[in-house]
């Protein structure tokens, strides 16, 4: 039980975070009158946002992923001077950036009335505004390697993670987050971008630092010689950029070594850049490749004769020692690198080797032992591609998780921030200082004023606006960027996180895009549910149609690493273990064990098992210094399966996921990589003695936050499961309780939210309590009126009126007088201000609209084409006062159809607070009541579109008098199979009976114990019948039914789909001027498309008046005059006469065509005029017909290109 | 902090009025919730605190609608 005062038990005892299936009211009604000031009683929900929060946070401090680009992008050198003069005798300047400063958001110094200097997110929210703090560089300045000099420069303003260690919210109780204007249980993860909501999404890449090996057909496209086969590594910089570097295999036995450099693709011989690498001879590289025993009984001939062929092919180039290569390759990437003039080209190729190739195993001041890693594995690289091409080892699939990580988007962030300050360096300031040589030839580096000069003049024309871009980023979601960062796709980074309920919003943080590159993808393969990604991606959650498959979300136990682990005692225990230097090419002989894509050493593979074993259980233990986190995927030897080995990781951005480790009965966690080398039990009678080493915690834990939340969904067909998970996020609920202080253009409102009695113990764990999303609704399945054909439900009108259902939609309209104007927004440029003019006349009625100050009156109804706000034209004084001259009020109207109430008026002033009164913003409330064609769904994706209200007194009844809220067709269920939602029936009846809650987790019952019989005991209990039937009457007559009736309690969500927002009819309306048929869109009133189909489908009908009513009368109905003779529109013309009247003319039209010109004297009773005065005879062979307009418009398109239609009229 | 409703003692004129100036209108502090009394070209910000954002306060006109 809960304890009746919180507040002070809460300071005796921390707050409970233990949660069971029950209701606690007590308990969540004490948490939501007090708000805990400890911490949050969901940490779930924390949890299920980490990735999010913790990547932002890991690229700040000391030794943060913006410390470590800044390292990587190291100095930058600039020389003045004539190009062509010797390097020698011009002057250099040095810079580099030492630290990048990132505030809080606070007020800038031009704010001089706040006490407070602090920006809260809840402010940016209700302003429209970024939320966003100051970005700033301290640059350290030599000239000819004198005395550093340090400037501090600004670098605009960037968006803030809300609730990251740079945002106020971070650590902040729920008690303080309430007094804040957030939720309780704010979690963060997103970013305040002009208002909106915007989230970074997950990205699926290639797991970084292993060798994949790939067989792709375009490969063959990339010139002679080219095979399919590949290696692909995707190498990551202690920053979290990446390198993909990639070996190519040629026809003849040569290996290619690919790379891209600012999205131009590079090849170089990879014996090149393994002569470059380390001091070798071709011996080594030749066992390197074939290993020892190369003559022994396990010879190798098909590594054997390759390995010669690279050696042989090499000799062209006639480059034999280390320095010889490393200048080569300097030579010819000094100006693709953009390395500066000085540098000799031997470190150039320090420099290319530096940068490029296996960045992962060596970025900076990298060693000479560092550079013997990179050899030894791209030698691993050559042997496994050797191996591929050999069919001794099978390709990997880039499409199973077990060869992807995942993108962060802080890390994603930090990528952009760093190529951007790359830039400023490069580009930005180098083109700057050019100019200014180029102006002030006189001056130079070494000129004493120089520093000053650089300061005043030569950086400020530099943009530094890091902020601006990133913000851009962020509210477009493009990404601009010379390099591509090693990215497949430009656009598409980020969303707006929808707040239409909790279980929306909460889905967007678990959400992992495949990249957009794969959505226009033809073949299917990519969207495949692969058995690799169990207990990490959700099988269940993901949409149906376009993105199924590509959007996926992670199982609710999964997690994302973001920190790096210690393993720095790993390779003295490998060593320990009896892993050696010697290998072979044989995997049968020796395996290899790799740590983050380094080679630790070899063993066979029968000490393989021993020592993946051996650590395995050290990990699960913590001995050893093993951390838990880490990734031992051990690749056993097999016949033409993956290329063998032990590959551990301990790097970040990889998913991992808590099973039972049986050896020790803990906690371990596995990765995605060797989950499909383990053996698992799913549940514990599952577990094979002597073979199995891992147990589930649970079977639901595969599932997602949402896919969680269908009651029994094991029941059920599982695309009916796919499709709640769907509706779950359409469902009109609560977006939270902080909605006072939310902006959102649109979010709707459950006003009648209840706790599901049927639910998983999850949903207290996650506080979606908090957030009620439906409606308990006692439901009869039967065929009652009619009305419930074909997924129709009928409610039952007294359940309507007593709120079932009712929601809100509440709409935010910002009303900016300035917009789009010029952008300076000064408070010296203020031209409109709200307001009635003064000495304007203001009429009686636009009083009872606005107030005094021209703004609407709060709780005021208000329809279509009300006047919402008044304003007017000002300009400035010489006082500073703004004066009216013109005495014009212009008022802002309300445009849409439906009636609103005025819920919130917001004046939103500027930073600074300077401003008047120049934008508002209005919040409107739209009472949304269910009405006929409003669409319902329970939780087991059947969903259905209320079809009438019917009255109470004809619903049927029980023989204790129950009434159902809903009635549903019993049709809805045997093609469906969604057995879940009977079992929900009858476990929500025996719940409300008994009064309790329900537990409905799936996987629970089976076989011998039936769902069926443990409810309907309960029901038997209770004095119901067994399997949930009751004898009922009809409401009308008052017979009992024939049959009796499936009648129980489900849980009902109201979607958000409603008939006022799609409606559309019309008769008449808004025409296209050139064809004259209707126009498109609801919303302007056009009219629906009579498409070819429903042409056909009128045709076989028959219905020919109807058809002629839409396709002519209804559309382009037009009358127009003909000429008989000659078959023509074109020529008619209306007649002219003195006698006629001005408005209806003369009304008869003559063929111009047909008639002869008279000379001006004649007179007659056939001759007639044209406006012009002529006169004519004849013509007169003309009728009105009825055509469509498009004809007419079609005769006059002809007719320009020269082409002729004749009509042939009859009778 | 809050004034009862008050019936409106002047009859809403029906003829047409004249805009002026305008008497200083109450408003809501977005943070500390004071009244901040605001004329017409005054900044927007709270008095007491500096606060950007404030709120209307809802009208003390007898809102009334047609129940059904």
């Amino acid at each position: 039980m809960p304890s009746s005062k919180p507040s002070k038990s809460s300071k005796l005892k921390p707050t409970d975070t233990k949660w069971s299936c029950e209701f606690d009211t007590a308990r969540r009604e004490n948490l939501f009158r007090h708000p805990p000031k400890d911490h949050s009683a969901y940490p779930l929900l924390k949890d299920a946002i980490a990735p999010h929060v913790e990547s932002f946070n890991a690229l700040f401090g000391e030794d943060g992923l913006i410390a470590r680009g800044l390292k990587d992008i190291g100095t930058k050198y600039y020389f003045d001077g004539d190009a062509q003069a010797p390097i020698s005798s011009r002057n250099k300047m040095s810079i580099r950036i030492k630290e990048v400063i990132v505030n809080k958001p606070q007020l800038t110094d031009a704010n001089k009335f706040s006490k407070t200097r602090s920006i809260l997110p809840s402010e940016c929210r209700e302003r429209h505004v970024t939320y966003r703090g100051k970005v700033s560089g301290r640059f350290e300045v030599r000239i000819n390697d004198g005395d550093p000099h340090e400037m501090i420069r600004e670098l605009g303003q960037m968006p803030i993670m809300m609730m990251s260690s740079l945002c106020h919210l971070q650590n902040n109780s729920p008690d303080l987050l309430v007094h804040r204007k957030e939720e309780a249980e704010e979690q963060g993860g997103y970013f305040v971008v002009n208002g909106i909501e915007k989230i970074i999404r997950l990205l699926v890449v290639n797991r970084r630092n292993f060798p994949m090996a790939i067989v792709r057909p375009s490969f063959v496209n990339r010139g002679p010689t080219y095979t399919e086969f590949g290696i692909i590594t995707r190498s990551v910089r202690p920053d979290q950029t990446s390198q993909t570097n990639v070996l190519h295999y040629l026809n003849d036995g040569n290996v290619i070594f690919r790379f891209s450099w600012r999205k131009a693709e590079y090849l170089v011989p990879v014996m090149m850049i393994l002569k470059a690498l380390v001091e070798t001879n071709d011996r080594e590289i030749f066992d390197g490749i074939v290993g020892r025993n190369q003559f022994g009984e396990s010879k190798k001939e098909f590594f054997f004769d390759r390995a010669e062929l690279l050696l042989r092919t090499y000799k062209n180039y006639g480059l034999y020692t280390k320095s010889q290569t490393r200048a080569y390759l300097g030579e010819k990437f000094r100006v693709v690198l953009g390395i500066p003039e000085n540098m000799s080209n031997y470190d150039c190729g320090t420099e290319f080797l530096r940068k490029i190739v296996l960045v992962h195993l060596g970025n900076l001041d990298v060693t000479e032992a560092q550079d013997n890693d990179k050899f030894k594995m791209l030698l691993f690289m050559i042997r496994k591609i050797y191996a591929l091409v050999s069919a001794e080892c099978a390709v990997d699939n880039p499409d199973a998780v077990q060869n992807q990580e995942i993108l962060l988007g802080g890390f994603l962030y930090g990528m952009i921030l760093k190529e951007n300050l790359e830039d400023l360096l490069t580009t930005g300031i180098r083109a700057a200082l050019r100019d200014h040589l180029r102006k002030v030839p006189e001056e130079s580096f070494a000129t004493p004023e120089f520093l000053r000069t650089l300061q005043s003049k030569i950086l400020p024309r530099v943009n530094h606006n890091m902020g601006a871009k990133l913000e851009y980023f962020m509210s477009t979601g493009n990404l601009v960027s010379p390099t591509g960062l090693d990215l497949q796709q430009v656009s598409g980074f980020t969303v707006v996180a929808e707040k239409i309920n909790f279980l929306r919003f909460i889905s967007h943080f678990r959400m992992i895009h495949r990249g957009s590159f794969f959505a226009q993808l033809k073949t299917t393969t990519v969207r495949k549910l692969l058995p690799e990604s169990w207990g990490f991606l959700c099988p269940v959650h993901t949409p149906d149609g376009s993105p199924c498959g590509l959007l996926n979300h992670l199982a609710h136990k999964c997690k994302i690493l973001i920190k790096s682990l210690d393993v720095s005692e790993i390779p003295r225990l490998i060593v320990d273990l009896g892993a050696v230097n010697s290998n072979s090419s044989s995997t049968q002989e020796s395996v290899v064990i790799q740590l983050d894509g380094r080679i630790l050493g070899w063993c066979t593979p029968k000490q393989s098992t021993f020592i993946a074993d051996t650590l395995r259980y050290w990990k699960v233990e913590g001995s050893h210094n093993v951390p838990k986190e880490l990734e031992i995927c051990y690749v056993p030897n097999s016949r033409g399966g993956q290329y063998p080995g032990i590959y551990m990781s301990s790097g970040p951005s990889r998913m991992l996921r808590p099973v039972k480790y049986l050896p020790l009965d803990q906690e371990d966690f596995v990765g995605p990589q060797e989950q499909p080398f383990m053996s698992i039990a799913v549940t514990e009678p599952e577990i094979i003695s002597g073979e199995s080493t891992h147990v589930e915690f649970d079977p639901t834990n595969i599932l997602s936050i949402l896919a969680n939340m269908t009651p029994f969904s094991d029941h059920n067909q599982s695309p009916r499961n796919m499709y709640q998970c769907q509706m779950g996020k359409q469902s009109m609920g609560t977006a939270g309780t902080a909605i006072r202080y939310r902006s959102d253009n649109k979010t709707y409102r459950l006003q009648t939210g209840q706790t599901p009695i049927v639910r998983a113990p999850l949903h207290n764990d996650y506080g979606f309590d908090n957030f009620p999303n439906g409606m308990n609704a006692v439901v009869a399945v039967i065929s009652y009126t009619g009305y419930d054909m074909d997924d129709a439900m009928i409610i039952n009108k007294s359940a309507h009126e007593r709120g079932f259902g009712h929601g809100t939609i509440y709409k935010v309209k910002k009303v900016d007088l300035e917009e789009g104007g010029d952008r300076s927004r000064s408070s010296k440029n203020v031209k409109k201000l709200f307001g009635f003019a003064p000495g304007s006349e203001v009429k009686a009625e636009i009083k009872s609209y606005l107030d005094d100050d021209g703004l609407p009156h709060i709780g005021r109804l208000i329809g279509e084409k009300d006047i919402i706000a008044a304003w007017h034209h000002v300009t400035q004084d010489g006082n500073g006062k703004y004066v009216n001259k013109d005495r014009i009020t212009h008022y802002e109207k309300y445009k849409e159809k439906e009636i609103a109430f005025i819920e919130e008026v917001r004046l939103i002033g500027n930073e600074n607070g300077t401003d008047p009164l120049r934008s508002i913003s209005i919040k409107f409330r739209v009472p949304r009541s269910p009405i006929v064609g409003d669409k319902f769904s329970s939780r087991h994706g059947q969903k259905g579109v209320c079809s009438q209200k019917w009255p109470t007194y004809d619903m049927p009844f029980s023989e204790s008098g129950m009434q159902p809220d809903v009635i549903i067709n019993p049709h809805a269920f045997p093609s469906r199979m969604t057995i879940g939602m009977f079992i929900e029936s009858l476990a929500g009846k025996s719940g409300a009976l008994h009064g309790l809650a329900q537990d409905s987790t799936p996987f629970k019952f089976d076989e011998q114990n039936t769902a069926g019989d443990y409810f309907g005991h309960q029901l038997m209990k209770a004095g119901y019948n067994y399997h949930g039937n009751e004898p009922m009457y009809s409401g009308i007559t008052g017979e009992e039914l024939h049959a009796d009736i499936y009648i129980g309690v489900v849980y009902y969500q109201r979607l958000r789909h409603m008939v006022n927002d799609k409606f559309q009819v019309r008769t008449t309306g808004p025409v296209t001027q050139l064809t004259g048929q209707p126009i498109k869109g609801r919303k302007k009133g056009g009219g629906i498309r009579v498409g070819e189909m429903e042409r056909d489908s009128l045709l076989a009908h028959g219905t020919a008046y109807l058809l002629q009513d839409r396709l002519l009368n209804c559309s382009d109905f037009q009358r127009s005059w003909i000429c008989k003779a000659c078959g023509t529109f074109l020529s008619v013309q209306p007649t002219v006469s003195a006698l006629a009247t001005r408005h209806t003319g003369t009304g008869i039209v003559r063929c111009r065509r047909c008639a002869v010109t008279v000379d001006g004297w004649s007179r007659g009773a056939d001759i007639w005029e044209d406006g012009k005065g002529q006169k004519y005879t004849g013509g007169e062979d003309t009728t009105l017909v009825t055509v469509p307009g498009v004809l007419k418009y079609l005769d006059v398109e002809l007719a320009a290109m020269g082409i002729k239609l004749k009509y042939n009229i009859e009778p | 902090m809050s004034q009862a409703y008050q019936v409106p003692t002047v009859a809403p004129s029906t003829t047409r009025d004249v805009a002026g100036d305008g008497p200083a209108i109450n408003y809501l502090c977005g943070d500390c919730n004071s009244k901040v009394p605001l004329k017409r070209g005054d900044p927007i910000r709270c008095k007491e605190c500096g606060h950007r954002v404030l709120y209307k306060e809802r009208t003390k006109r007898m809102v009334q609608f047609e129940a059904r």
